[in-house]
């Protein structure tokens, strides 16, 4: 029996091909001359064949697909001897790193909006206040390039207001129309506002002059004007407000009088100063003078005085314009007529 | 591209040329590429052993699937000591009978139909009667292949672990005993007793 068994292993060698040449040749010849070993060399040899026989069946569609997947899963999971390399290990640290961005990032915004719905804002500043144990702070709309220097005590200084343009309208009778036209042109010449003058129109019994300039230069031509004054009968100036079209008329003005009203250091003041010229000059008009002489006898010539002129000195102080007057712009409009 | 190469390896019926030592190299360095290509390698005859081993398709592709990350996952420990194949299929059947060991049930998928009387007295014409010389009707018949699997289901975990390596997979001795891990004279007596057994259980049921 145990014989038997011998010679069965040695068969299945035998068939398997796992013998050298020797023992096979032994074992052929055994076989050839024992019918009972060679029965069982014959069963041994179909049931091998029928082993043989079994069809390989393939793996399932998919599996490569599936390892590939369930190795992508394993690797982010845990740090696998595939990916022990730097440029594995790189990746997969980068890709770790990423999602826990992004959750975090998630997480935060979540926690922002969640606070922002459900608490008050008054609330919110108080937690966070308390939070972090200071003041929160003011939002910063741009930032100053340089540090700001040490805040002195700064005196308040009063702005001034923008002044409204001088507006105004001489009026100068004559008999002697062409001499005044002349002086009045050679006034305009020596202020160097003959080219500033926008228009000049010329009518039958009068001539109307219209200028352009700057404060400083036309208080300049009223002083050259001066000397037009002795050959005028009567003169008379207009000062705009700041109603279009209302003026505060001075009547009988004085060529002195005329200088402090363009001199006048702003429009408030101007006005001031045209609104008592005009009361004063209208109660010192020659008419009245004459009455009032009439009345009294007293000696007219000695009583005859020069127009008043508003010498405060506060005036005097403003007669010295700002420089920035010169930026002003002036509107003179000079009218000589014939009587 | 993994459906690329899978067909270029089904169309070269596995003859294609691929330098296995290049192919390890590569994956062992990260390149998923040749990972793929060494599955697609040894995917179907991993998969055809340990159905065998097994009996059930979808615990033979699970076991397939887990062999091969496993396999992968340690190709840095791989010395070359033994071949890749062999290494493989240690995995692999190692996985497969510690599966069978666990689950003492096997649960071997039931015959879709009895082999009919006509199989079956074939099937005893060639293996008892001895009448036929040649089986070519038996071996194409589909219900064989069940009646091998229910035969095998029979044996004992490590006789049917080295006929399978042996018949089925074409492994020759050195190699089972690379596989097993077990001296040849070892694979010699269990390859024996493993054909003894069988063909008395194949025996028996025709």
């Amino acid at each position: 029996m145990k014989d038997m068994e011998q010679i069965e292993e040695m068969l299945n060698y035998y068939i398997d091909g796992e013998l050298d040449e020797r023992k096979s040749n032994e074992v052929k010849r055994l076989i050839d001359n024992d019918k009972e070993i060679y029965g069982l060399y014959d069963s041994l040899k179909r049931h091998k064949n029928i082993m043989d026989a079994v069809p390989h069946e393939p793996a399932p569609q998919g599996l490569c697909d599936n390892i590939t997947a369930q190795l992508e899963r394993e690797i982010l999971l845990a740090d696998t001897g595939i990916y022990s390399h730097s440029a594995g290990r790189r990746h997969l640290m980068i890709r770790r790193l990423m999602t826990a961005a992004a959750v975090l990032a998630l997480a935060a915004v979540l926690s922002t909006v969640v606070f922002d719905i459900f608490v008050p804002k008054s609330s919110r500043d108080q937690i966070l206040s308390n939070t972090f144990r200071k003041k929160p702070i003011k939002q910063v709309l741009y930032e100053k390039p340089f540090a700001e220097p040490p805040v002195e005590d700064k005196k308040i200084v009063a702005v001034k207001p923008i002044d409204i343009p001088f507006v105004a309208i001489l009026t100068l009778k004559t008999n002697n129309p062409i001499e005044v036209d002349w002086l009045v042109a050679k006034a305009l010449t020596t202020t160097n506002l003959f080219s500033r003058t926008t228009a000049i129109d010329r009518q039958a019994k009068n001539v109307r002059y219209a200028i352009n300039c700057d404060n400083q230069s036309l208080a300049n031509l009223v002083q050259e004007l001066s000397f037009v004054w002795p050959q005028c009968t009567e003169t008379k100036i207009d000062i705009g407000t700041e109603q279009m079209g209302k003026y505060i008329t001075v009547s009988n003005i004085s060529a002195e009088q005329a200088m402090e009203i363009c001199k006048a250091e702003d429009f408030g003041q101007r006005m001031r100063i045209a609104a008592d010229l005009g009361i004063i000059n209208k109660f010192t008009s020659p008419d009245m003078l004459d009455r009032l002489y009439a009345a009294k006898s007293i000696d007219y010539d000695s009583l005859i005085s020069q127009k008043p002129i508003i010498t405060s000195t506060e005036k005097i102080q403003s007669a010295s314009l700002p420089a920035d007057d010169n930026t002003k712009n002036a509107t003179l409009t000079i009218i000589v007529m014939s009587e | 591209m993994v459906k690329f190469i899978q067909e270029q390896l089904k169309n070269s019926g596995f003859n294609i040329s691929i330098d296995e030592a290049t192919l390890l190299a590569q994956a062992r360095a990260g390149n998923m590429e040749s990972v793929e290509r060494l599955i697609l390698k040894y995917q179907d005859r991993v998969y055809n052993t340990v159905l065998k081993l097994c009996g059930n398709r979808d615990d033979a592709a699970e076991l397939t699937q887990d062999s091969f990350v496993k396999v992968i996952q340690n190709l840095k420990n791989f010395k070359g000591q033994s071949s890749f194949y062999t290494w493989l299929f240690r995995i692999a059947v190692n996985a497969t009978l510690n599966f069978c060991k666990k689950n003492s049930r096997i649960n071997f998928q039931p015959l879709q139909s009895e082999p009919d009387q006509e199989l079956k007295k074939q099937l005893k014409d060639y293996l008892v009667d001895k009448t036929s010389p040649q089986p070519p009707q038996v071996a194409a018949a589909k219900e064989l292949h069940e009646l091998i699997l229910k035969a095998l289901e029979k044996l004992e975990p490590q006789q049917r672990a080295v006929i399978v390596l042996r018949d089925i997979e074409q492994m020759n001795y050195n190699e089972i005993a690379e596989t097993l891990k077990i001296e040849i004279g070892t694979v010699k007596s269990r390859i024996a007793r493993g054909r003894r057994n069988l063909r008395e259980i194949l025996e028996g049921v025709i």
